[in-house]
């Protein structure tokens, strides 16, 4: 806050998503930036009450409750985040899989839900159909996790709400999905997760969506919350991915790409214009995908 | 999607003194964002042993301190100021509760938490020094954004959890 700049900022953060969401603003005008972030958060907070595994009343936990082969209405949102996922999972030929909740729940990584159908042991994304009027059937009973792909889209959200409310700069971080506003130039330090790293890695951009996923924190076993949907093993327990997409739903998901695929995540990368930055187990940096 | 990687030794990324700390609102600022164009009448309760340990069974959460900072809200509802621990620091939250003792909306104060602790670590950071000339890239002023720091706000829920027992406990009551 310099009182010398005709631009000030403020920042302000909600715990939501199940990780504290935070949003920074430059402005001229102090009221309307607030305004702004109660616009964004509530943004936020709309996709987090649709999309939650855990929330007893979003449109995932009713789609679990009802019998296979119904066909459940999905708020509009919830059908846009899934059709994308639907998409990733085809792409990828189901490494990225959003019914590897049922994975998660046994892992004790989330939490069991209450009043549902038992999910399939083979059930996988192909059971999930799609309407054009976001409406899904399940063809055989499975649980959907959006974890790893709906942080993302609540922070393009946040984004969209701060521009409709004349906001040109700023930057919006849940949990490390963030996604800038504004040419900057951004400064972003990955934060690897390894314990005294010699060095740091800082990213320069600007107005672009920045996630990073790793879970080196996590105790060494084999359950880790990043799932290779196709072998339904942990993955990425030793490895750290950074991706630089236009959107934060693509930089979320495919960081479990990277994680699952290595290089081998190249060609998706690619598909989507996006940049990973990837650290293998030994420590060693790569770019893949598109050349920054 | 253009962007430049840099990979900075360790040395010559410090976290701004004392830690890597944000304050986002001031008690006030959240009263006036929270509940705009009402007046808040301080209404500080100390809670008694028997009260702190009747919050801890209804909610599962320990109640650390017999000391909470309410305010009465004109329009009807509380603003309540509270802290809760996170991995290393004290973090300032706000609840605003509505006539009907639901949340309204809870906005963290301030965030204390470290970009990992080997960058706080000033006997780690001190074996680094003098050996070099970079001009060390700052933490808050120079980089404002952290990717991949998985910042849990299980803690804050919990304290959100605990106030609502308080609430409904304590401030409903008829002789609170």
């Amino acid at each position: 806050m310099h009182s010398s700049s005709p631009l000030r900022t403020v920042e302000r953060a909600r715990p939501l998503l199940g990780t504290t969401v935070n949003i920074r603003v430059e402005y001229a005008d102090e009221l309307a930036a607030h305004r702004a972030i109660d616009a964004a958060f509530a943004a936020v907070a709309s996709v987090h009450g649709a999309m939650s595994f855990h929330e007893a009343d979003s449109d995932l936990a009713r789609l679990h409750r009802t019998r296979c082969g119904v066909r459940v209405q999905l708020a509009e949102q919830t059908a846009e985040v899934l059709r994308e996922a639907l998409k990733l999972a085809a792409l990828s030929n189901g490494v990225f899989d959003v019914s590897i909740a049922t994975q998660l729940v046994a892992w004790g990584l989330l939490p069991q839900p209450a009043h549902v159908n038992r999910p399939a042991p083979d059930a996988c994304w192909r059971d999930i159909h799609l309407d054009e009027e976001h409406g899904v059937r399940l063809e055989r009973p499975l649980w959907i996790d959006l974890g790893g792909i709906a942080k993302g889209y609540a922070v393009d959200c946040a984004i969209e709400a701060l521009r409709a409310h004349g906001i040109d700069s700023g930057c919006v971080n849940a949990g490390g999905d963030l996604r800038t506003l504004g040419g900057g130039p951004h400064r972003i330090v990955i934060d690897t997760g390894e314990a005294a790293a010699s060095h740091h890695p800082v990213l320069e951009l600007g107005e672009a969506a920045v996630a990073t996923s790793h879970s080196r924190a996590l105790p060494d076993h084999a359950a880790a919350p990043h799932v290779h949907g196709q072998a339904r093993t942990a993955a990425g327990r030793r490895e750290c991915a950074t991706v630089v997409a236009e959107r934060c739903i693509h930089a979320d998901a495919l960081t479990k790409l990277v994680l699952a695929l290595g290089p081998a995540s190249t060609d998706l990368l690619l598909h989507y214009d996006a940049t990973a930055y990837w650290q293998d187990a030994d420590g060693c940096w790569t770019t893949l995908g598109t050349s920054p | 999607m253009r962007s430049r990687f840099l990979l900075i030794p360790a040395y010559a990324l410090v976290a701004s003194a004392p830690v890597h700390a944000t304050v986002y609102l001031s008690v006030e600022q959240a009263q006036a964002l929270m509940f705009p164009g009402a007046t808040l009448t301080p209404d500080f309760v100390t809670l008694t042993p028997e009260q702190m340990k009747a919050i801890e069974k209804a909610c599962d959460v320990n109640v650390l301190t017999p000391n909470l900072k309410a305010w009465r809200v004109s329009t009807g509802g509380w603003f309540i100021a509270d802290q809760v621990v996170g991995k290393h620091e004290f973090i300032p939250f706000a609840v605003a509760i509505d006539a009907q003792g639901a949340v309204r909306s809870v906005e963290i104060l301030e965030y204390r938490e470290t970009f990992g602790d080997q960058v706080r670590n000033e006997a780690w950071r001190a074996q680094f020094v003098g050996k070099t000339h970079d001009a060390p890239l700052k933490l808050n002023s120079d980089i404002k954004n952290i990717s991949g720091a998985t910042l849990s706000s299980r803690h804050i829920t919990d304290g959100v959890k605990r106030l609502l027992t308080t609430y409904a406990l304590v401030l409903a009551a008829p002789h609170g």
